[in-house]
């Protein structure tokens, strides 16, 4: 009994360090995007401001710049996860239902390109974008998300999709339906929660992704973690509207991802519960 | 019949399979071929020449390629450690009975969902030795020989400021991992060693530990690949410095590509961190037993 009340104990504090540690950058971060310029400088620093002042998010959104880098970051983040889901639904289907003798090699594949350094992929992109003269457009920065999100949402279909007992699908085929209509008619609802578990993590990959946006985005189509570099690299950063634009690129983020949390950690370990 | 099936299942694969082999095998093919030219992208005037193997035998001879592969592994190493030790120890907590630990659960997930950059930047921040909260917060611990010099510019230290944001931001998938790996332990080991009156300590180390070990190497796997793959912190909070204490290979190769303009060099030193992606995608697949199936 004694010894269940140690254990308490010490879980208690592990969990407690582990929220401090968590929150620490966070809380700094959101202080410091409420702070005046002057209060950002103060000698020790100090965490939570005198004054509140909005000051920093309305440079933020007044500068037609960076509401368009906010802009771009959607654009791009929706059409190369839309791309995934196009190409990555059909295919976790077939993976998780057909026994194809060359699936193994086929999951390699998804694997690697899943796993593979973005900065192999990043001067081929770059070389041939430059050489059919798509630099500075959307298309080289939406293909590069997509060659990212179609791996991981075939990865993570195929956990949500075999799932699901075939049977199901058997018995709508004796009724009259085709394949295809056993496939959307009663399997897509059922995995629709593992769909958008899927297209947050495919919009979170998208829209985080930074070397590609900085290699292969130009001026117009600029995305929001290039936009937060260039503030870092000036070199008088104005930690403030820094710190603002940094929380309005992770909010959208964080929001999303806690709505499908469940299914998100259940797509993000699939394969480790075997 | 069986010919129907064949037909019906390459129909799903095909499109995304297509797209993949497209913008994957493409680039790799043309990566590969660049390693064996010489082109330097500022100096249109010498053309693109074909020099065979020297590019592998430069990137084998030069110490300072095998230093940036010991650096890649330090940070590698160092940083997995300390994630599987901090998450593991945070999955053993939250594996006990409490009201709370669901709400502490989504917050420990922010970290994951918040795009590198931002972590690199808001630990850049709090380690800037003027107006960062950490180094303040040393010196009133007594710890004033650490921030003598500002935290990002001492090799050590800056090194290890990237391991702390790597930390951070991958301790919760580690945890998440191995809480979901502990929830579906079988109980009858424990009633069992329960019975026989084994203690705590005996019942973690003789049976979750073995029980666990396929969800530790998984996370343990998956780690090593993403944080081969480290740059977006790199960049942002010391661009590989000082000197080069933070250059790993895929900074290294960006900046030979981005900076200096070798298409070719840097491409043959991108292959060696496709290779060792490769090698750790086989390991992960034998892992999880993908290649046992038939």
């Amino acid at each position: 009994m004694n010894k269940n009340i140690i254990i308490k104990i010490v879980s208690l504090i592990i969990v407690i360090i582990a929220l401090i540690w968590t929150l620490y950058p966070l809380v700094w971060i959101i202080f410091s995007s409420f702070k005046a310029p002057l209060e950002q400088f103060t000698i020790p620093p100090k965490w939570i401001p005198e004054k509140f002042t909005l000051r920093n998010y309305k440079i933020f959104f007044s500068n037609a710049e960076f509401v368009r880098t906010f802009f771009n970051s959607v654009l791009v983040t929706t059409s190369s996860t839309i791309l995934a889901l196009i190409f990555g639904i059909p295919a976790a289907y077939g993976l998780a239902r057909f026994n194809w003798k060359h699936a193994n090699l086929l999951s390699f594949i998804i694997l690697l390109a899943r796993m593979t350094p973005p900065v192999v992929m990043v001067l081929p992109f770059f070389l041939i974008s430059r050489y059919l003269n798509l630099s500075g457009t959307y298309i080289p920065i939406i293909i590069a998300c997509s060659f990212f999100s179609v791996p991981f949402a075939v990865w993570m279909m195929q956990g949500f999709f075999s799932e699901i007992p075939e049977s199901l699908e058997e018995a709508a085929r004796i009724d009259g339906c085709t394949r295809f209509e056993a496939l959307t008619k009663i399997v897509l609802p059922l995995v629709l929660p593992g769909i958008s578990a899927t297209s947050i993590l495919c919009a979170l990959i998208s829209w985080n992704e930074f070397l590609f946006a900085l290699v292969l985005t130009g001026q117009e189509t600029r995305t929001l973690p290039v936009l937060v570099n260039m503030f870092v690299s000036e070199k008088n950063v104005d930690w403030g509207v820094m710190s603002a634009a940094a929380l309005i690129t992770v909010i959208p983020m964080i929001v999303f991802g806690l709505l499908v949390q469940n299914n998100l950690v259940k797509g993000l370990t699939v394969g480790s519960e075997k | 019949m069986s010919e129907r099936k064949n037909f019906n299942h390459i129909q799903y694969i095909l499109p995304s399979l297509l797209f993949i082999l497209v913008i994957f095998l493409i680039p790799i093919i043309y990566t590969l071929v660049i390693s064996f030219f010489s082109w330097n992208l500022l100096r249109p005037d010498l053309g693109i020449k074909f020099v065979g193997f020297k590019n592998y035998l430069q990137a084998l001879k030069d110490p300072f390629t095998w230093e940036t592969i010991g650096r890649t592994f330090y940070f590698v190493i160092i940083s997995v450690l300390l994630e599987l030790i901090f998450g593991f120890s945070l999955a053993l907590s939250l594996n006990t009975e409490f009201k709370g630990w669901k709400i502490v659960q989504s917050i420990i997930l922010i970290p994951f969902m918040i795009a590198p950059v931002v972590v690199g930047f808001a630990w850049k921040f709090i380690v800037n030795n003027d107006y960062g909260p950490l180094p303040h917060f040393l010196i009133n611990l007594g710890l004033t020989s650490i921030t003598e010099n500002p935290l990002l510019a001492n090799p050590t230290t800056a090194m290890f400021m990237i391991i702390m944001a790597d930390v951070w931001e991958y301790t919760p998938f580690v945890t998440l991992v191995l809480l979901a790996g502990l929830k579906a332990l079988p109980q009858e080991p424990y009633e069992a060693a329960y019975v026989d009156g084994a203690s705590a300590i005996q019942r973690f180390f003789y049976i979750t530990l073995p029980l666990l070990r396929p969800s530790i190497m998984v996370a343990v796997v998956i780690r090593t690949l993403t944080s081969l793959r480290v740059f977006d912190t790199i960049f942002i909070m010391t661009g590989g410095g000082p000197g080069s204490a933070t250059e790993t290979l895929s900074f290294y190769g960006y900046r030979l590509a981005f900076q200096s303009y070798q298409m070719g060099y840097s491409s043959t030193i991108n292959l060696i961190s496709f290779f060792l992606a490769i090698i750790f995608t086989l390991i992960y697949m034998k892992l999880i037993g993908w290649d046992s199936n038939e």
